[in-house]
C-alpha cells in the first residue's frame, strides 16, 4: 500500500492510454467524416467539365491523401515504432517502382504488337 | 522488483510485438502483390485502349457507395481496436459486428457487380480487360472475404471467454491492420480503375 501512495505512476500509468484512446476516438470520428466527404467529391469532379489533366492531378491528390491518412491513423502508424513504417515502406517502395518500371517498359513505342498478335 | 519492473518498462517501450511487425512485413509483400495486379491493368488499358469501353458498364455511383461502406468499415475497426485497448469487450463485439456487416455488404456489391458484367458478356475469357479487372478485384474480393472470416472467428472467440481484453488487443490491431490495408487496396483501384475511366481524353 505504501508503494501505491508514494508512486502515483500506477494510477497515471492506467488513465493515460485511456486519454489517449478517446483523443484518438474524436481524430477517427473527424477522419472518417473527411473520407466521406473525399469520396464524394471525387465521385462530382468527374463529371464537371474541367480540364482532364486537372481532374487526374485532383483525383490523384484526393487518393494519395485517403491512402496516407488510412495508414497513419487508423492503421495507427503515426504512434508505432518508425520500424513498422519502414517494414510497410520497404514493400510499397518497390510495388511503386515497379508499377514505374513496368509502365516505362510496356510503352506503346517499346511493345511489338504483331509479335504479341502471332503468338 | 522495482528496478525489474522499469527494465521491463524500458524494454518493452523500445520493442516491436513479433505479430504486429510480421503483419506490417506481409503487408508490405502483398503491397507489390497489389502493385503487380494494378500495374497489369492499367499497361493493358494503355496498350489496347480500344479493345473496351468500360463506361458503359461502370456504376459509379454503385462503386462509390462501395468505396463508402469500405472506408466506413475502416471507421469501426479502427474503434473496435481502441474498444479493445480499453478493455471495453462489449464495444469491442459490437464495432466488430458492424466491420462485419459492412464487409458483407461490400461483397455483395461486388458480387452484383460481377453478375451485371458477365450477363453483359464481360468475363474473364473475353480481352485483356476482363482478364486483369477480374483478377485484380477478385482478389481484392477474397482479401474482404478472408477479413469477414477472420473476423468473424475473432467475434465468436470472445464469446468463449478464453480473451482478456488487454492480453488479445495486440491479436485485434493485426487482424485490423489486415482489414485497414483491405481498404487502402480498394482506395487506389477506385481512383486508378474506376475514376479515372470516366475523365474525358485520358
Amino acid at each position: 500500500m505504501a508503494h501505491i501512495e508514494e508512486n502515483p505512476l500506477p494510477v497515471a500509468a492506467d488513465t493515460g492510454p485511456l486519454n489517449s484512446e478517446t483523443a484518438k476516438y474524436h481524430t477517427f470520428v473527424n477522419l472518417a467524416l473527411a473520407l466521406a466527404a473525399i469520396t464524394g467529391v471525387e465521385l462530382v469532379l468527374v463529371y464537371i467539365p474541367f480540364h482532364p489533366v486537372f481532374i487526374l492531378s485532383v483525383l490523384l491528390a484526393l487518393s494519395l491523401f485517403k491512402f496516407i491518412a488510412v495508414i497513419a491513423w487508423f492503421m495507427h502508424l503515426i504512434y508505432d515504432k518508425l520500424l513498422l513504417t519502414l517494414a510497410f515502406g520497404t514493400g510499397m517502395a518497390i510495388a511503386t517502382g515497379t508499377f514505374v518500371a513496368l509502365g516505362f517498359l510496356m510503352s506503346p513505342s517499346n511493345v511489338d504488337f504483331e509479335a504479341i498478335t502471332q503468338f | 522488483m522495482s528496478n525489474t519492473a522499469d527494465h521491463a518498462d524500458s524494454h518493452s517501450s523500445l520493442v516491436v510485438d513479433n505479430k504486429k511487425l510480421l503483419m506490417w512485413l506481409f503487408l508490405g509483400s502483398d503491397c507489390m502483390f497489389f502493385g503487380t495486379l494494378i500495374s497489369t491493368h492499367l499497361i493493358y488499358r494503355k496498350l489496347y485502349p480500344d479493345s473496351f469501353e468500360p463506361t458503359t458498364l461502370f456504376s459509379l455511383e454503385l462503386t462509390s457507395f462501395s468505396t463508402f461502406i469500405l472506408l466506413m468499415s475502416s471507421f469501426l475497426m479502427a474503434l473496435a481496436v481502441s474498444a479493445m485497448h480499453k478493455g471495453q469487450l462489449k464495444s469491442f463485439r459490437r464495432n466488430t459486428l458492424g466491420v462485419i456487416f459492412f464487409g458483407l455488404i461490400f461483397l455483395g456489391c461486388q458480387v452484383y457487380e460481377f453478375a451485371h458484367f458477365v450477363h453483359e458478356d464481360l468475363t474473364l475469357q473475353t480481352n485483356t480487360f476482363g482478364s486483369t479487372f477480374y483478377m485484380m478485384t477478385g482478389t481484392h474480393g477474397v482479401h474482404v472475404a478472408i477479413g469477414i472470416f477472420w473476423l468473424i472467428c475473432m467475434y465468436f472467440y470472445s464469446h468463449t471467454g478464453k480473451m482478456d481484453a488487454h492480453e488479445s488487443a495486440v491479436d485485434v490491431e493485426v487482424a485490423g491492420l489486415y482489414w485497414h490495408f483491405v481498404d487502402i487496396v480498394w482506395i487506389v483501384i477506385f481512383t486508378a480503375v474506376y475514376l479515372v475511366e470516366f475523365i474525358p481524353e485520358i
